[in-house]
């Protein structure tokens, strides 16, 4: 059986991640490689052109390709899955009916994003496909992806407990014991209740997840240490400092992205336009029309040279561009055309190790 | 473009990640000062994009004044929680805070609502200390919007009394109220970004948390003013591709218009403007 290759896709909300993961994904499975793409809320046009119209952690084949699946992960969905994998019954029902747990489940993004990693993890050990791409969920610096099976094993630990009674495999005692701490009585009478001692009965609950979920989690960490990372990126200032914060973080995590994608790039010449030519029956005010829109949209050329440029110089990435689309494309044909032109596919090659 | 959205005393601008929300608060920032108001604008989530729209670096916890009479900072959560419990909860010096502190920085990581409470907190505070005439909150992009706006209420569910839930308590009726407070929601003409923002009206709209103050399209485009027909027919070349480029943006834009109903549009901007010219430029859109 052939060793699943996990390509993970980062970048800012709104940069086309989601395009990019399955022009990929279509171009990799017309080369022959039997592909999975795991997207996490792909626009409707999108979702039904991979024929992941509903929710669902099953993947589907997509119709009209040859070995490409997709699957739209639903992220609550695998909360609860990881709860039932990692708990007794017993506890994992009173973890889900617990205000607690359903805000974190909600809220803490290093849950969405363990979740997403956790399923990731799931397609990868079924060995049912060559090649996993992952579009990951939207989040502050990209990172938290990556992060997210540390925060999660910290989580569970019970940090918080761990720091209210001291021992680092606390029990129900030592909880007892230390809720009667005259410090506590401060913190319960500004906090108003036994709020303190309702978290400390949760996280004891979660706790009890911990054995299962942190070789879990560590499983997760190997395998995106063995992943491909892709950076999307355009010309938008917010996305490029989304990558910024991306590369400056890498310290915390092991990963060295393969390339930047740039997507929406605009094409040089128009930077430094020739003059409008002559053209019969165009009249002056459709030439001053064309001069001045070529004109502004140079302007916009200018900012993706520019910014291509200083991602190259500054983070000395490959960058490939994307062109800009008058329609984000949502048929196969459109996405595989696009893997083509934008020569992605080069991309999807395992790291040397 | 209509600035009512400024006759409150807490304005909460948020959208989906990207659509241009921190120049939007700027822009509004600026026609506060033009008004001759004390604004307070705040960043919940990010100290730096605000901050590059107002000309300034980085914005910190301590307020500075950025432009006349408008004054800018970053609602930083170890900071605000500091804040929180020193003025809000009155917790005397005496008590060991700092031990405290440490504690409800990892209860803030771990409790529901704890940490939205907090930095939510502060402009509310802000608001109720009445030193400004206007908060202009930078909040959280609307996929974490609705745990912010539902904190109180969601702390006065796991808190059965005290301080705390007072405060909450407080909070609430202060979003709630429609003369005060409001959401200003900015999306692009983008088909994910105008999902969200339908989403959150709704959701905003059944739970009563707050008033929608306004729903504004940003980086609209204007018509090019030339028929697809006759660019069509151009001979190839970057006049063409660039006005088939603008044509095509533009329809896939006024198809969506349609799907919000918005208080109003602002324009793409074009040129090479730094943050301070774009958020400058934004406010001249604003009467």
């Amino acid at each position: 059986m052939t060793r699943t290759h996990i390509v993970v896709v980062t970048g800012a909300g709104g940069v086309g991640k989601t395009t990019v993961s399955a022009a990929l994904a279509i171009g990799a499975a017309a080369a022959g490689t039997r592909t999975l793409v795991v997207t996490i809320d792909p626009a409707k046009r999108l979702a039904s052109a991979l024929g992941v119209d509903s929710l669902g952690n099953q993947p589907s084949m997509v119709p009209g390709t040859d070995g490409l699946w997709a699957a739209m992960l639903d992220i609550t969905a695998s909360w609860e899955a990881i709860v039932h994998r990692h708990a007794a019954p017993e506890v994992a029902d009173r973890l889900e009916s617990n205000p607690f747990f359903r805000a974190i489940a909600d809220r803490f993004p290093a849950a969405q994003a363990y979740a997403a990693g956790e399923q990731m993890a799931e397609y990868s050990e079924g060995g049912a496909w060559e090649l996993v791409i992952v579009d990951t969920p939207p989040s502050a610096g990209g990172l938290d992806f990556y992060l997210a099976p540390r925060r999660m094993r910290e989580l569970v630990g019970g940090r918080l407990l761990r720091w209210l009674t001291g021992a680092s495999l606390p029990g129900r005692r030592a909880l007892y014991r230390v809720t009667a701490r005259p410090m506590l009585r401060v913190a319960d009478s500004v906090l108003g209740g036994p709020l303190l001692e309702d978290i400390a009965e949760f996280l004891l609950d979660l706790r009890t997840l911990y054995d299962g979920l942190s070789s879990r989690a560590r499983s997760i960490e190997r395998l995106l240490g063995a992943a491909t990372t892709l950076v999307v990126t355009t010309a938008a200032p917010a996305s490029l400092r989304e990558v910024r914060r991306f590369y400056s973080g890498l310290g915390e995590i092991s990963v060295t992205p393969a390339a930047t994608i740039f997507n929406r790039d605009l094409p040089k010449e128009w930077m430094a336009p020739k003059r409008l030519p002559a053209i019969a029956g165009l009249d002056a005010e459709e030439g001053a029309i064309l001069r001045e829109n070529l004109r502004r949209w140079g302007d916009e050329a200018r900012k993706t040279q520019d910014a291509k440029q200083e991602l190259m110089m500054r983070h000395h990435t490959d960058v490939h561009a994307i062109p800009w689309l008058e329609d984000a494309p949502t048929t196969v044909a459109e996405l595989a055309a696009l893997a083509e032109t934008a020569d992605l596919t080069g991309l999807l090659q395992p790291p040397p190790r | 473009m209509d600035a009512t959205p400024l006759d409150r005393r807490l304005l909460i601008v948020s959208g989906k990640g990207g659509v241009g929300k921190s120049a939007v608060v700027a822009s509004l920032a600026h026609v506060a000062s033009r008004r001759g108001m004390r604004a307070l604008a705040l960043a919940m989530t990010d100290p730096i994009g605000l901050a590059t729209h107002l000309g300034a670096e980085e914005l910190t916890p301590k307020a500075h004044e950025l432009l006349p009479g408008v004054e800018a900072a970053f609602v930083d959560r170890s900071h605000a929680l500091d804040e929180y419990l020193r003025i809000q909860m009155r917790v005397p010096r005496a008590a060991p805070t700092r031990q405290l502190s440490r504690m409800l920085q990892v209860l803030v990581d771990t409790a529901p609502g704890v940490r939205e409470i907090i930095s939510m907190g502060k402009p509310i505070y802000e608001t109720w200390r009445g030193d400004y005439d206007i908060v202009i909150v930078d909040a959280p992009a609307t996929g974490q919007l609705g745990s912010y706006l539902r904190a109180p209420a969601t702390i006065a569910s796991i808190v059965p009394s005290g301080g705390v839930r007072d405060q909450a308590e407080r909070m609430r009726a202060t979003l709630s109220d429609a003369a005060a407070c409001g959401v200003l929601l900015i999306t692009t003409p983008d088909e994910l970004p105008v999902v969200e923002t339908r989403e959150m009206v709704a959701s905003i709209e059944a739970e009563q948390l707050v008033a929608i103050a306004g729903v504004v399209f940003n980086r609209t485009l204007p018509d090019l003013g030339m028929s697809r027909s006759r660019i069509a027919a151009l001979p190839p070349g970057p006049h063409r591709s660039a006005a088939q480029l603008h044509a095509g943006l533009y329809e896939s834009q006024q198809k969506l218009l349609p799907e919000l109903d918005s208080s109003g549009h602002l324009p793409f901007l074009f040129g090479l403007m730094t943050p301070p010219e774009v958020a400058a430029r934004l406010a001249e859109e604003w009467t």
